[in-house]
């Protein structure tokens, strides 16, 4: 089991793709990734999820703390995410308020500032 | 141990594992293969590789707060309508992580037990005649569903081969 993390820049957007399943043992890579990305000035993330096998409360958290970072700089971070299975986490937990979340990085990066 | 409905015998796999993060991806993997052997449909194989990980998450958390090293038990128990789990461990107490969630984050231990209770039925949480915790739930089995295309072509056998296929050897 491996988490694998590419970012690449869009504009004023970083796009960090996430591959892999996201538990307690993964969830601290993705969270030191993010706060790189945030000490480098990255304060609008965009998080492609469509890779993502498993998440788990651990990786809500990091993507909490995530969003909770960014907006300390006035930035955001959004998702995206199509599969049912991971949304279904998003809504049970009430997160589907707190994040955007879009059908594509394309539609996260075009979408208006929160 | 999970009661099992009256009347039916359940079918019973168990586990053991140390509690090391590393080893919930393949706690997962085997939850997935049992549950998908019993029957249960692909949404609540998933509710139940979300719901066995997170529980033993807790319990790693625990024992690991505690230094323990304890294995963590697992049963799953198939009967007619529903699939049981029950997990094990030794931890003296759930303890609460002395220092609290980090700044900018959220006690996952808390989150991740609102999210099993979310997606089972019947959770109950128990402390052990001789220390630890047992957590047992249930999931409703859904019928299979069959992949369309699939009853399809058992209904109405397998569609024609294409016309521009070579002759069949002779």
């Amino acid at each position: 089991m491996d988490l694998d993390l590419n970012v690449h820049k869009d504009g004023d957007h970083s796009v960090l793709e996430v591959a892999g399943e996201i538990d307690v043992y993964t969830a601290p890579k993705l969270r030191e990734q993010l706060i790189e990305l945030v000490s480098d000035g990255s304060y609008h993330i965009v998080v492609d999820l469509e890779k993502v096998d498993f998440l788990d409360s651990t990786g809500l958290g990091v993507l909490v703390g995530g969003l909770k970072r960014v907006r300390n700089h006035d930035g955001s971070l959004q998702l995206v995410c199509t599969q049912e299975k991971i949304l279904k986490i998003f809504r049970i937990t009430g997160l589907t308020k707190v994040f955007p979340i879009h059908s594509s990085v394309s539609d996260a990066i075009s979408a208006p500032a929160e | 141990m999970v009661d099992a409905p009256a009347g039916v015998g359940p079918a019973t796999v168990r586990l053991a594992f140390p509690p090391e993060p590393r080893l919930l991806g393949t706690v997962r993997l085997v939850v997935g293969i049992v549950a998908r052997k019993a029957g249960m449909g692909a949404e609540g194989i998933e509710d139940l590789k979300v719901a066995v990980s997170e529980t033993c998450a807790v319990a790693v958390g625990d024992l690991t707060r505690a230094g323990r090293h304890d294995p963590i038990e697992i049963d799953l128990v198939e009967a007619a309508d529903r699939f049981g789990v029950e997990v094990r461990d030794r931890a003296p107490a759930p303890a609460q992580d002395p220092g609290g969630p980090g700044e900018g984050e959220v006690d996952d231990r808390e989150l991740g037990l609102a999210l099993v209770g979310a997606l089972v039925d019947d959770l109950k949480t128990s402390t052990l005649e001789d220390g630890g915790n047992r957590t047992s739930f249930w999931l409703r089995r859904e019928p299979l569903l069959l992949d369309p295309l699939l009853t399809e072509e058992l209904a109405l056998g397998p569609p024609d081969p294409p016309d521009d296929l070579p002759p069949p050897l002779t």
